[in-house]
């Protein structure tokens, strides 16, 4: 119906289809919405049209934000927030500003300026997956583009140094991680059992925080002692994330055909086996035939011989 | 010396240039509370104050404390942070919206305790909602729109200093905002997109007052002052074009709100007030 569409973004690790929270949003909601998206893990920003990431191609059109992203799916008639009065629409845009204010620079620092972090996890995994020479050059880039950031929106006075700053911004992600928490209670997603755009920025903000293994990990224990927001995102990993073993996140109808055509390698090479053992019992004399009940043949071919042998 | 002089980042909106000192005295001290709010003399004031003023004036008004508003021009000096208006309690000083709120409920003045868990998170998360687009969205009007630039905050916002000094500092915080533009995503926005994020916003806002007298029913909360603050002063302030303003009055419910309060905390004040020269009807006139 539509015309096909294609997502750039980074690849993932540590279970995660993405490590990139904008990439990992726009992949959830699209999951949400039913929305046939084929995803391309890119190994350098420079392919992308922009610069930024991640960006949906969709015949001639290029877009690039999360926000615009979304607003073109649901233009396109995948919406996730059809249900949704407007009060709900409102606390949506409400709470993804929270999000994007006090946890973002804290998921920025953990990520890209902790030295110990970047150096021993993200540096080395994202100049893996960038050709050398630019792996030398844009995780450099991307980490002081972060520190950046965090200093020119929080590190206006009175806070004057840098650990200031990062004591101030890891209280403001706790206390974000608090609030999203006794928002969600216990039910399943934030507005009732259907997910929403709210559900995928909340996600694409606290998988990579939940499950990258980082040496310094302070925001992921806080996250840890909230259970209801980690059953959260493994609800949302296993329900719509079902991987495969490289890792990238499979387009719905292939894997069920992979699924389902390794099953009937099982199957029938069970079968093999059965018919062997059900030749070695009817050569043998001293034995009666039997009804081989306990056999389980799942195709259909296999029931003649079974009809044979039972009354 | 040069440090405080760039680091007054007060642009948060613009000052209509009638804004008018009003001393509120009350004869009554809540609680052994005497509060003074101190800010710029008229003449001097900078690009951003109106809006902080107001918050600071609503907030603490909501609150029943008595409050005196006092004009200085070193006012940015005496400020912790470097960022007026700020309040001045017995010998402590304390700067901005959030350690103010908490000060206060120090005290034991609180607007925000009849609310549970879940509607304390919805009013941080709407505030962080009008920092993140009212917020910028001025920032945005005020230094990176160069018709504005050019005809309204440059000159207001050099107007205390000399020749060269003016057009220096001026450029400087330019610079320095459009440098935070651009490293939270904004700097590639037209002023068709700011305005089409400011309609969202207010939609958000207005959504979620619906036809309550106030965000969370029956009382303000600081979520109402912060409100308050930024669309009143919108609504309020001369521009090269009334785009922004407009966005704001297509909501009845909101200006509606920003009149409410408008009369309930500041204009019945003015009555017992019998020194204020200033007059009040400019304004009243403005806010249709």
């Amino acid at each position: 119906m539509a015309a096909p569409m294609e997502l750039s973004c980074w690849g993932g690790d540590w279970g995660l289809p993405s490590l990139h929270p904008e990439s990992l949003t726009v992949m959830a909601y699209a999951k949400f919405s039913g929305a046939p998206l084929t995803v391309n893990t890119i190994n350098n920003s420079w392919r992308t049209p922009k610069g930024d990431i991640p960006v949906l191609i969709s015949e001639d059109i290029v877009i690039s934000q999360p926000a615009k992203i979304l607003n073109f799916l649901r233009k396109q008639k995948y919406n996730a927030d059809y249900e949704l009065s407007a009060k709900q629409g409102a606390d949506t845009l409400a709470y993804i500003a929270l999000l994007e204010e006090k946890l973002l620079p804290a998921l920025l620092h953990t990520f890209w300026v902790e030295a110990e972090n970047y150096c021993s996890v993200t540096k080395p995994w994202f100049a893996s997956r960038i050709p050398f020479p630019l792996s030398l050059y844009l995780p450099g880039k991307m980490s002081r583009e972060a520190l950046n950031r965090i200093l020119l929106t929080k590190g206006g006075p009175p806070l004057y140094s840098l650990s200031e700053v990062e004591a101030q911004i890891y209280r403001d992600a706790k206390e974000c991680l608090n609030l999203l928490s006794k928002r969600l209670g216990t039910s399943q997603f934030f507005f009732g059992n259907t997910p929403t755009t709210l559900d995928a920025f909340v996600f694409g903000f606290l998988a990579p925080v939940y499950k990258v293994c980082f040496p310094r990990v302070q925001l992921q224990e806080h996250l840890k002692q909230l259970p209801n927001l980690c059953r959260f995102c493994d609800d949302i990993l296993t329900c719509y994330f079902r991987l495969t073993i490289s890792g990238h996140s499979p387009s719905g109808q292939d894997t069920a055909d992979a699924n389902l055509q390794k099953l009937t390698q099982l199957v029938n090479k069970e079968s093999n086996l059965i018919e062997k053992m059900d030749d070695n019992l009817r050569k043998s004399p001293q034995h009666p035939p039997r009804k081989l009940t306990t056999l389980k043949l799942a195709a259909g071919g296999e029931e003649s011989p079974l009809n044979r042998l039972s009354p | 010396m040069w440090r405080y002089l760039g680091e007054r980042d007060l642009s948060n909106a613009w000052s209509a240039g009638k804004v008018k000192e009003r001393i509120v005295q009350f004869k009554k001290w809540v609680m052994g509370l005497s509060v003074r709010t101190i800010t710029r003399p008229k003449a001097f004031q900078k690009p951003g104050h109106l809006c902080l003023h107001l918050l600071q004036m609503a907030f603490l008004q909501m609150c029943n404390l008595p409050v005196r508003v006092v004009c200085r021009a070193n006012a940015e000096y005496m400020s912790p942070s470097g960022k007026v208006p700020f309040i001045h309690v017995g010998n402590q000083v304390v700067s901005e919206l959030g350690p103010i709120v908490q000060f206060v409920k120090a005290k034991g003045h609180s607007l925000s305790d009849g609310l549970d868990e879940v509607q304390k998170a919805e009013m941080k998360a709407y505030m962080e909602l009008v920092n993140n687009m009212l917020l910028t969205a001025e920032l945005y009007l005020q230094w990176c729109d160069d018709v504005t630039v050019e005809e309204i905050t440059h000159p207001r916002y050099g107007s205390p200093y000399p020749w060269p000094l003016n057009r220096i500092l001026a450029y400087q915080k330019q610079w320095e905002i459009r440098r935070k533009m651009k490293a939270i995503g904004w700097a590639g926005k037209s002023l068709e997109q700011v305005l089409e994020d400011v309609d969202q916003c207010c939609q958000a806002l207005s959504q979620r007052l619906g036809t309550q007298p106030y965000f969370f029913n029956k009382q303000p909360t600081e979520l109402d002052a912060l409100v308050f603050g930024h669309l009143f002063t919108i609504l309020t302030t001369q521009l090269t074009t009334d785009e922004l303003s407009e966005k704001v009055k297509n909501y009845g419910n909101l200006t509606a709100f920003c009149r409410r309060i408008e009369q309930q905390y500041f204009e019945g004040h003015d009555k017992d007030n019998s020194g204020t020269a200033a007059p009040r009807s400019a304004k009243r006139s403005l806010l249709r």
